[in-house]
This record gives C-alpha cells, sequence and structure tokens, in this order.
C-alpha cells in the first residue's frame, strides 16, 4: 500500500474537521476513516484507495458502548466491534437477528477486529470493482462491467447503472429493526433511518452506497425498543461455511399473536445494490398465519421487480427458500 | 550380507503404527524455519511486476524509480516472443529493495505503457477465426486418437441405454499456503546458498549455478521446511532465477517470494478440460461402448489426462485428445496430474448410464472393473457410508423433502513406485547418537519422520533417538518429490543404509558378547545375542567402543522393497437443502491400498488431505479469467474459495489391510483423484440434479432443481 499519515484525534469533532468537505476535487489531500480497518486495509493493500491520510477513530472515547436505553430499545457505538455483537447475552436474547447476524460475518479474526461502523460502510465486494486493473462504474470508469459480464454474484433488485451488491450482514438486521443511524459532522450531528443511509446506484453518485457525506461519521445506531413481543432472525446463505459474503441473506421480524402475524419487517441481503427492504411483503404477511400458501406468496412479494442477469437469477429461488425457512423459524419458534 | 526384507508388518513395533510427527511441534509453535522466514544480513526484498494483459507488447520505463538502493532487473526480453508476452500476468520486471514495502513501491514506480496484442483466455476464443497464434504449432496442439470410431458405434447401436454429455472442470490452483520463491546468498565470490521452496533440493543447486555463473558444486541449496508444492515446485522456476539475477546485480543476498497474485497467475495450476462423452450401456450394467473427446485446458501447457475409459473397462472405446492452448500461465503437474479429470467425466457418465437403466450405482461399478481389488474396497466403502440402508440406490424420488440425502462412489489408482536414485547415510556416534541424512525434501507428507522410523525400527532405538537430516543438498543424492515417488524411492534407501549400519555395528559388538555378529539382534535399546536374551549390553555401552569415527554406511534403493499399483475407493454422503441450494457433504469414506504402511497416523492424514483437497475442488475451486476484459477475477484467497473447516465432512479414512505386500508404495496421488465424482453422483442420488460442470455451488444446484420442476 501507499504511504500514508496517521492522524489521531481525540474527539469526533475533531476527527470531522480533519476530512475534506469535498473528495471529488481532484488532487486534494485524501482523507479516509479508520476503524477497525477490515475493509480499507483491505482496499489499501490492493491500491483501490490510496489516501494521504488516515483517520484513526480508535482514540475517541465513548464509541466502542452498548447502551440499553429505557424504552428496551439499544444504542450501539459505531467501534463496537462485530465479536460485541455476537457474544453479547443480553443482545442474544432481545435482539437475536443483530447477534446472528454479527455471527454471520467473515470469519472470527475478523469479527474480533471489524466494527459496527465498518460493516455499514463497507465498500462492494464485486470482483470487477476489486480488480485494480478494471476501472469500473465504481471507481469512475464509465461502464458495470458486471452488467454483461461475470455476474453471478451481482443484484436482481435496485441495479442501474450499477449491479454490486451491498455486502452488509448487520444492515438487513438493523433495517429490520427499524434502526436509526447517527452521523456527526462539523456542524454537529444529524440522524436518519439507516434504511434512508443507503441509496441505490440510480439515485446519485454511483460511486457511493450511503449518503454520508465526505465530512461526516457514522458515530451510532439506535434501536428503538418496544419489540418484546417480537420475534427475529437473520439467514444467510454463502458458499463457504465462514469467511464468505452472503449470496442471499433474509432479516426477518415478525410479532405474532396466537399463530398469526400481526407486524413484519423484512429486509433482503446478498441481492440488490442496498439491503433490500420489502414492505409489500410486509404488508402481505400482516393477518396471515404461516403456512406453504403464506411462504409462497410472501416470496412472490419479495421478489417482485426482480431481474436477473446472465448468470444470477438462481438468487430468486434461492431467496424465497430462504425466507421460507426463515418464516417457518419463527412461526414454529 | 544377510537378505533385507521388510519383514512381516506384524513384527514391527515402531513402523505400521500411528507415529507423531516429529517435527510437528516445530511447525504448529512456528519455529519450524521455511525459506519464506530466511532473514539474512543485508537481505533485500524482491517483488515481480506481471503484465495485466493475456498478451502485450511492454515498454518498460524504469526512470521514475526513485526508492533509495532499490535495483531494477527485467527479466523479460528472454521470455518476450516477438516482443510480446504470450500469458496473462507474465513478469516483465522485477526489483529489489530494503523492505519489502519498498520494493513494492518502486514495483509501482515502474511506468509501463502496454501495447494489447490480440489474445484468448477461453477455448473458444483460441479455436475462433480470428484467435492469436498462441503456440508455434498453432492453437491445437498434441493431438491424438485410439480406437477404432465405427466399430465403436456399431457397439453403440446394440446398447440398451445411450447417453450423451459434456464435462466441464475447471482450473485449480495449487494454492500453497508458502508461495513459490526462493532466498539467495550471494554477494559477489565463487559460493552461494540458495534457501528453497521446492519439490527438487537437488534440483535447485544446478539451475542457480547455471544463473549465477557458478560451479553446481559450490552452489548449496537448503530445504529445510517446505509449505507445499502438489507438483508446482520443480527447478529454481521463474522467482528463483530472477532472485539470482537481482542478487548478481546488487551483490547482496534476496529473499524473493512471489506475492499471493503472482502465486495465482504466475505459477501454475491442474489443467481444466472439457470431455463430450457417449456412452452405451447393456441392461445388465455392463459399459459396452464409450466415445470420448477430450479437450485439455492448461493456458499455454499442455495439460494432463490419461484418457478413457480410465480405470474402468468399456467393451470397445474410441478417445480423440487435444490441448487447446490459451493466454495464461502453463499448467504444470498437480498431485494426480490429469486423473481427476479423467475420474469425473467416467464417473459421471457410467453414474448417468446406472440411472437411466435403473441400476444400483455401486454393483454398476463392480460390473465394469476387473480388478478384484475394487470390489473389496467398494464393498467396505459402501459398508462404512451406509450405502445398504440408504433408500435410493438409483435415482431419487420425484418428490424431495426439504433436506435431501444422497450417495456417491468413486475410485482411484495410482503407480506409486519408485527408483534407483537415492543415497542415505546412517551414523551411529560413540555416544550413542544416531543420524540419518540424505538431500531429500519434506513436502509436509512426513519424510523426515520415517527417516527417524526406519532407522530406529533397524536399531531397536525410539524415534527420537535417531535424528533425521534431509533438505540440503550437501547430503546424499534424492529424486524429485513428484508422482508419489519419493517414499518408494526413499524409503528402501533408508532401510538398506540402516540395515548395513546396523551390521557393521553389530561386527564391532560382537566382541563384547562373545558372539558372532550374525547372532546378535537390536531391540529395546540393547544388544543381545538372539538365542539368549540375557547375553545383552545397553545401546549407549555397546556405541562406547566405537571411537571417534563410529559406524557409518550408506544405503542404495533396493528393488523389492518397494512396489507399485494401488488403488482406492471412495464414498461421499451430501446433504442437499432444496430450497436454498446449499451442499454439505456430511461424511466421507476413502479406502486406499497403500503397500506396507510406514507410518499409519501419516497415511490417514494423506487420505484425509487427498479427500480436502478433491472436496474443495468440487465444492469450490474455479480460476475464473474475465472472457471479456481477459482480466483475472479471483486471484485472492478471498475469491478463490477454498473449503474450510466449517466445510468439513466426518472422515472415514481407511488404510486396506488386506493388501499384505511387505513393500513400500507411494499413494498421496490416488487419494485425491475420486472425491469430486463422489460427491458429483452424489448430487444426482440426492436430488436428481446432474451437475456435468464443476465447481457444484449453489447456483447450479438450485437451477438444476428448478429445471427439475
Amino acid at each position: 500500500m501507499k504511504q500514508f499519515e496517521m492522524l489521531l484525534p481525540g474527539s469526533v469533532d475533531e476527527a470531522a474537521k480533519s476530512l475534506p468537505t469535498d473528495d471529488s476535487f481532484e488532487g486534494r489531500r485524501k482523507v479516509k476513516v479508520y476503524a477497525g480497518g477490515q475493509d480499507l486495509l483491505g482496499e489499501m493493500k490492493e491500491h483501490l484507495e490510496e489516501p494521504d491520510a488516515v483517520v484513526n477513530l480508535k482514540g475517541i472515547e465513548g464509541l466502542d458502548r452498548i447502551v440499553p436505553l429505557g424504552d428496551g430499545g439499544l444504542e450501539v457505538g459505531a467501534l463496537v466491534t462485530l465479536r460485541a455483537l455476537e457474544r453479547e447475552p443480553w443482545i442474544q436474547e432481545r435482539f437475536p437477528m443483530l447477534a446472528e447476524a454479527a455471527a454471520a460475518v467473515g470469519s472470527p479474526q475478523i469479527r474480533a477486529a471489524g466494527t459496527v461502523g465498518g460493516n455499514l460502510c463497507q465498500r462492494p465486494r464485486c470482483w470487477y470493482y476489486r480488480n485494480e486493473h478494471t476501472v469500473c462504474l465504481k471507481k469512475g470508469g464509465d461502464e458495470c462491467f458486471s452488467f454483461e459480464g461475470m455476474n453471478k454474484y451481482n443484484a436482481v433488485l435496485g441495479g442501474g447503472p450499477s449491479y454490486i451488491v451491498h455486502p452488509s450482514d448487520l444492515a438487513p438486521a438493523l433495517i429490520s429493526y427499524d434502526a436509526e443511524v447517527t452521523l456527526a459532522g462539523p456542524g454537529g450531528e444529524r440522524t436518519l433511518s439507516l434504511d434512508e443511509f443507503y441509496m441505490l446506484p440510480s439515485e446519485g453518485d454511483v460511486t457511493k452506497e450511503t449518503r454520508l457525506a465526505p465530512n461526516e461519521i457514522l458515530t451510532r445506531i439506535r434501536i428503538p425498543g418496544g419489540r418484546q413481543a417480537w420475534r427475529s432472525t437473520y439467514m444467510k446463505v454463502r458458499e463457504r461455511g465462514a469467511f464468505d459474503f452472503a449470496l442471499s441473506a433474509v432479516a426477518l421480524a415478525l410479532r405474532l399473536e396466537d399463530g398469526t402475524v400481526r407486524e413484519a419487517r423484512l429486509t433482503l441481503g446478498g441481492v440488490a445494490t442496498k439491503p433490500w427492504r420489502c414492505p409489500r411483503a410486509e404488508k402481505l404477511l400482516v393477518g396471515k398465519r404461516i403456512d406453504d400458501a403464506t411462504c409462497r406468496a410472501a416470496g412472490q412479494e419479495a421478489m417482485r421487480g426482480a431481474e436477473p442477469l446472465d448468470h444470477n437469477e438462481y438468487k430468486i429461488p434461492m431467496t424465497q427458500g430462504l425466507l421460507t425457512k426463515a418464516l417457518r423459524k419463527l412461526g414454529n419458534a | 550380507m544377510a537378505e533385507i526384507k521388510w519383514g512381516k508388518r506384524e513384527d514391527h513395533t515402531l513402523l505400521n503404527t500411528d507415529i507423531l510427527r516429529i517435527d510437528g511441534p516445530d511447525k504448529v509453535s512456528g519455529r519450524a524455519k521455511y525459506s519464506h522466514d530466511v532473514r539474512l544480513p543485508g537481505m533485500l526484498y524482491g517483488r515481480v511486476l506481471g503484465c495485466p494483459f493475456p498478451s502485450a507488447k511492454p515498454k518498460v520505463d524504469i526512470s521514475g524509480v526513485d526508492v533509495e538502493g532499490a535495483f531494477v532487473a527485467m527479466p523479460i526480453e528472454d521470455a518476450l516472443r516477438d516482443g510480446a508476452t504470450t500469458w496473462l500476468w507474465q513478469p516483465i520486471a522485477a526489483v529489489a529493495a530494503e523492505t519489502p514495502e519498498l520494493a513494492e513501491d518502486a514495483l509501482r514506480q515502474i511506468r509501463v505503457e502496454y501495447e494489447e496484442q490480440k489474445w484468448a483466455v477461453t477455448p473458444d476464443q483460441a479455436l475462433g477465426d480470428d484467435a492469436p497464434r498462441i503456440g508455434r504449432d498453432g492453437n491445437v496442439v498434441r493431438p491424438s486418437e485410439r480406437g477404432d470410431l465405427d466399430e465403436t458405434e456399431v457397439e453403440m447401436d446394440e446398447c440398451d441405454a445411450v447417453v450423451e454429455a459434456e464435462y466441464t472442470i475447471p482450473i485449480q490452483h495449487h494454492a500453497c499456503l508458502e508461495t513459490h520463491g526462493v532466498v539467495v546468498d550471494y554477494s559477489g565470490g565463487d559460493e552461494a546458498t540458495v534457501y528453497a521452496s521446492t519439490q527438487f533440493t537437488h534440483g535447485v543447486s544446478g539451475d542457480a549455478a547455471r544463473e549465477l555463473g557458478l560451479e553446481r558444486a559450490n552452489v548449496v541449496t537448503l530445504v529445510e521446511h517446505m509449505g507445499g508444492g502438489f507438483g508446482a515446485k520443480f527447478g529454481l522456476d521463474l522467482p528463483g532465477m530472477i532472485a539470482c539475477r537481482l542478487a548478481k546485480e546488487s551483490k547482496r543476498p534476496v529473499h524473493l517470494m512471489l506475492d499471493r497474485r503472482s502465486e495465482f497467475l504466475a505459477a501454475g495450476n491442474r489443467s481444466g478440460g472439457i470431455t463430450k462423452m457417449t456412452g452405451g450401456m447393456m441392461k445388465d450394467g455392463t459399459l459396452r461402448a464409450l466415445v470420448s473427446d477430450i479437450t485439455r485446458l492448461g493456458g499455454v501447457g499442455m495439460g494432463a489426462n490419461p484418457g478413457q475409459p480410465y480405470i474402468y473397462s468399456a467393451g470397445t472405446s474410441y478417445t480423440t485428445a487435444k490441448s487447446v492452448l490459451t493466454n495464461t500461465d502453463s499448467s504444470r503437474a498437480m498431485r494426480a496430474p490429469g486423473h481427476p479429470q479423467a475420474s469425473f467425466a467416467i464417473e459421471s457418465i457410467i453414474d448417468e448410464l446406472a440411472a437411466e437403466l435403473g441400476l444400483d450405482q455401486l454393483e454398476v461399478r463392480k460390473k465394469n472393473l476387473a480388478d478384484e481389488v475394487y470390489h473389496r474396497q467398494l464393498d467396505r466403502a459402501a459398508k462404512e457410508i451406509g450405502w445398504h440402508d440408504h433408500a435410493n440406490k438409483a435415482r431419487p424420488a420425484a418428490e424431495l423433502p426439504d433436506v435431501a440425502t444422497g450417495i456417491g462412489f468413486g475410485v482411484a489408482t495410482w503407480g506409486g513406485g519408485g527408483r534407483k536414485v537415492c543415497q542415505v547415510d546412517v551414523k551411529i556416534e560413540n555416544d550413542g547418537s544416531v543420524v540419518a541424512s540424505v538431500g531429500s525434501q519434506d513436502l509436509g507428507t512426513g519424510t523426515r519422520t520415517y527417516l527417524a522410523a526406519i532407522v530406529a525400527e533397524e536399531l531397536g532405538l525410539t524415534i527420537d533417538q535417531v535424528s533425521a537430516r534431509i533438505g540440503d543438498s550437501r547430503f546424499g543424492n534424492a529424486n524429485a518429490s513428484g508422482g508419489s515417488t519419493t517414499t518408494p524411492s526413499l524409503a528402501p534407501s533408508i532401510k538398506v543404509a540402516a540395515h548395513k549400519a546396523r551390521e557393521a555395528f553389530f561386527e564391532r559388538v560382537a566382541p563384547l558378547l562373545e558372539a558372532q555378529p550374525a547372532e546378535l539382534k537390536a531391540k529395546d535399546g540393547k544388544v543381545f545375542v538372539a538365542a539368549e536374551p540375557d547375553r545383552s549390553i545397553p545401546w549407549a555401552s555397546a556405541c562406547a567402543g566405537l571411537g571417534e569415527a563410529g559406524v557409518e554406511a550408506r544405503g542404495e534403493w533396493q528393488q523389492d522393497l518397494q512396489a507399485r499399483g494401488i488403488h482406492g475407493a471412495q464414498a461421499a454422503k451430501v446433504e442437499v437443502d432444496t430450497l436454498t441450494g446449499e451442499l454439505r457433504v456430511v461424511k466421507f469414506v476413502a479406502v486406499h491400498d497403500v503397500g506396507l504402511p510406514l507410518n499409519r497416523l501419516a497415511l490417514r492424514s494423506q487420505i484425509n488431505g487427498g479427500v480436502i483437497e478433491a472436496l474443495s475442488y468440487a465444492l469450490f475451486e474455479e480460476r475464473i479469467i474475465e472472457p471479456w476484459l481477459g482480466a483475472p477475477l479471483n486471484a485472492s484467497f478471498e475469491e478463490y474459495k477454498l473449503a474450510g473447516s466449517m466445510d468439513m465432512p466426518e472422515f472415514v479414512s481407511i488404510i486396506d489391510d488386506d493388501d499384505d505386500r511387505e513393500a513400500v508404495i507411494g499413494m498421496a496421488e490416488a487419494t485425491i483423484i475420486p472425491g469430486q465424482s463422489a460427491i458429483a453422483n452424489a448430487i444426482f442420488n440426492a436430488c436428481g440434479v446432474r451437475l456435468r460442470d464443476m465447481p457444484f455451488t449453489r447456483d447450479k444446484i438450485l437451477m438444476g432443481l428448478a429445471s427439475r420442476g
């Protein structure tokens, strides 16, 4: 990797001020935010990012806390490691979908170093993007090679003009918990729903996946309370048993009364250009009992609008199959 | 001299038991020193620049390199053809600098203007009308034909079932944990030492001497430990050659181990291939006719494939074969070169024909295997995997459960004989210590351990009383470790050396016991008169009178201590999640005959290792070069997926003790051959999806299930 300067700010404010206000200007000093480094280091080693400086957040106090809230909700600092989330008994019990999603990430080594903020802000794994020598749309080129290329791992939903899949395991789970994200910039903080935090490639700068401004830092996540009666699960299909990204993932939360769905949240991972919330499938589930017909209908709704490329049509039945398994699991729990 | 025999296997106290490898603690604790770990005073680190196009004319400009103390070498000119590279990532320049990071920086300061040439990375491209000429004789090379097509077609018409299919197997990487490379210790002068990650200690010295302009006798090669070869590490190789040039230029030792990307792209591979087949079977399961057309895909190399009907008998068989060249690095030997490719095609078509006729998969195999050893081994594998209690022995039911279970089989073969090449020295010192040495190398298979064990067994000592020294070109000659020939070539020489050392030792000890040398025996750390065990002397006391010179003997190979010809039968049990296409290999049985087992633990580990490598190939491994851009898409351990511990089945690895040959045979290759075939057949048996294109990933299973309806 290219040599760089390491900045060690003592506060979020100081960190935000060290970031440029606009990263589109050629020739400007490039600065990247560094937390667990699990994605950034890879990008730097592959020369996809060659920052002049990295802002190391690890010296900032208070960003690595898991705080139970009075309303039964939860606040998670951006520097909380995936391992901490995965292992916290309190989270396993009340927010199982979150613990399962954290446990589904990478390998034990990656989870020990990787952080919540890093997982939510990570860049795509598309192999055209990850190859230094292919200058694709995501890297400022003018073509998304995956559209007509080797697109087995690419998106069937939300594609165009880029067809990456968003790689995060945490994001679908957090979105299904209606999580909010707090972003801190030089002018103060702002909060938006995690669902809104992500954007489609058609919605803005195609080289980005989120609405994070160049001089903003993701500092924490808040899950609202009132979920005592909910059941939830995160299920992921990958090729290898570990150290692999999702081919498809389902983050499903249900509030059931006597076997009937009263409320539902469904977000998909691994199949779309952003974590894919499925409001129509959620609506369909309400008032239904979990049986084969419900599973089939929910699967149909979840994948409505899917447009497979040459090599990724399998993601449709795979996601529907996975959703069926998730529904049965929660329905039988 | 008495006749030298291994003796009955049940009489051994050390051989034919589970022996812990003597270098195991060093390896697991990190004390073991690999070539990659060598650090020398004043050493520079080398890095290689690969051409990112499958073929291009590079114009290299090194004027921008301003890393202090960096040395630049351009190894390209002699490897270019008409000024152009011929394969993707072909090295075009190299640098050496004070640290690996500085070397990397210097490499990126080299400016290269590439004039892209016409290239082909797929067989279709290579066979197209406007394809570049890749080989000197064109892109289709080494064509061959065997059998009589007309006769085979006549027989085919008589068959009760005929299946026509195309089986595709991708390029697999060796994926050695230690990448290719060397550390060359040369700072000018007449002598050099090369620390090499190699399968051929003695071969490196000659290559390096030529490159350095030295005499072979003055170049020492050291291979204390090496991190895997699988057939890809013979000779000095490109990185070694470049390291020698950089050392010569800089007059400093140079450490050049390939980075992982270069290892994936420029260090060889198992050739992929396509086999188009038409097979005809009779209702009784007899394979009556087989037509095969084999395409080997080994980049600029020839690839490998032993042909069809491989291990099976076919009434008539007609086979054509050819290599199609592409602009990617050359295939190299890889554990049983060509055999997994051949196995996948024939084991699949036999299974397809059996399913077509509703025949038992196990019985149809036995029907077409002449050698009774296979029948015995298949029966054992079937018993262990639970075939007899398995409901479905031919075709799965139309209605599938959420998780469908299937079983599949495959068989293996290998030669595994040795040759006369190894010279082993055994020395008994006057303090009782014993050292055995030979310039062989341990690829991780346990060479060092059986060197000590054979000598210890012969001298009646424990294994820790014998020091085993290998991996040094100053020691006795040894062969390259390839084709499972190391053990059958080396073990007989060890046995002979130990035997001769013992006889020479008994000559010296006999007077102390007032006996004839031939009356003596060594066991349990004592030398005694065989007929009167009480007339004994402890080992150390017996050695005390040997004087400074001790006793020394050299052993050479003896043919009847080794043999050739082994078999193997394997069975896989899989579970297919019919909702998501997820595949799990839950159990894997492998039965192999091995001649005399030297170290039963190491043998079972070899079987496990072969099964793991085949399972990983079956489920995940595949080199992907983008056909339109010519770009490598998975030249890293993230994207080139290897099976991990979470993907492992229950292993049942069995040494076939019905093989009573008292001779050593190399067996490593056989273990990797039929794994992917057994898994493919198990997938079909589970869910009715016939996968003819490896690897068997979730997408293919799921789309197969969807088209099955």
